[in-house]
């Protein structure tokens, strides 16, 4: 449950992130709905990164014993 | 069986926020309320304890502060592992925030208590509290070339566009996933637990007592289960600081 919980919530809080933001400046910039769209595809990336590092990293971020600094940087 | 049920809680009440001492300023509602109490008592606990450990201090620990010493000795060697050595400063901001969220979820697990961090808006100040202090310390250690962070190695320049935007967004998503998952864990936890013992009264009810055993007994290792992810939770949410520590820190 955890390790596919904590994946879960960061394609979640990514997407969420995203259009949060686009929405913010959809009504900051009056550009209704395209600064939407456009965040929303970038939340949606985010999210798929931040998935693919903390799978990359999995062993590590979820707190073993780190052994070197060559890891990438986000884990 | 509806009609002697007078009033059974529901799963949701006990996420309730009920101002004890009411006080209101201006148009803000700023009353003592049984989430700010349980916070009080997680703080005031965690003191009670370090300084009645650390004032005999003997060589040969008592009870209490071998409790202490394992404590800090484990955040410690955590920040050591996952934060790098430069970053053991900030073992008594980690071992704070460690405890502070151990004993509000352990304390959320007494009866008829409160779960603070079962509530978005106190997980997120913690979270956004360790995201800025993070962000203020990399810019702090290495200035403007912190933002270097966001510029992926070895990409067309083309592709930085699309890919600079992405790694903001990714950055940004940090306080929110970090505070989502301490919060969604003790809510569904909590929420479950009632959802059953609901269970058991009205299987016991409808059914007999021996089919309502069933859903308790469910309750009884949900229980255990639920201190164990009270721990894994706020081991969770230190380790994720000691890693943004370390990217702050290290910066690759």
């Amino acid at each position: 449950m955890g390790i596919g919980f904590r994946i879960g919530v960061d394609v979640a809080a990514a997407l969420a992130v995203g259009l949060g933001i686009g929405y913010l400046l959809d009504a900051w910039l009056g550009t209704k709905p395209w600064l939407l769209v456009v965040f929303f595809f970038l939340g949606a990336g985010a999210g798929v990164l931040n998935v693919y590092r903390a799978v990359r990293g999995m062993g590590y971020q979820v707190g073993l014993r780190h052994d070197g600094a060559h890891d990438e940087k986000d884990g | 069986m509806a009609a002697e049920a007078q009033h059974v809680a529901g799963p949701l009440e006990q996420f309730a926020i009920q101002p004890l001492i009411p006080l209101h300023v201006g148009r803000y509602d700023l009353s003592f309320s049984n989430s700010a109490l349980l916070m009080v008592a997680a703080a005031v606990l965690v003191t009670l304890l370090m300084t009645a450990s650390v004032k005999r201090g003997a060589l040969v620990p008592s009870r209490l502060q071998s409790i202490a010493e394992l404590m800090y000795e484990f955040v410690d060697g955590m920040v050591r592992d996952n934060a790098g050595k430069e970053a053991r400063g900030f073992t008594p901001f980690v071992f704070s925030l460690f405890m502070f969220i151990l004993l509000g979820n352990l304390l959320g697990m007494i009866p008829y208590s409160f779960t603070f961090t079962s509530h978005i808006v106190v997980t997120f100040a913690l979270a956004l509290t360790v995201f800025l202090m993070v962000t203020i310390l990399g810019i702090i250690l290495h200035g403007f070339h912190f933002f270097s962070l966001f510029v992926p190695h070895g990409v067309p320049k083309v592709l930085l566009v699309l890919l600079v935007p992405i790694e903001i967004l990714s950055y940004l998503t940090r306080p929110v996933s970090l505070s989502i998952r301490l919060f969604a864990n003790m809510m569904a936890g909590h929420t479950m637990m009632a959802v059953f013992a609901g269970f058991a009264v009205s299987m016991g009810v409808a059914l007999g007592w021996a089919v309502g055993l069933l859903p308790l007994l469910l309750v009884i290792a949900l229980t255990g289960f639920e201190i164990l992810v009270a721990a894994i939770q706020a081991y969770v949410f230190a380790i994720l600081t000691c890693l943004y520590l370390r990217d702050a820190i290290e910066l690759h």
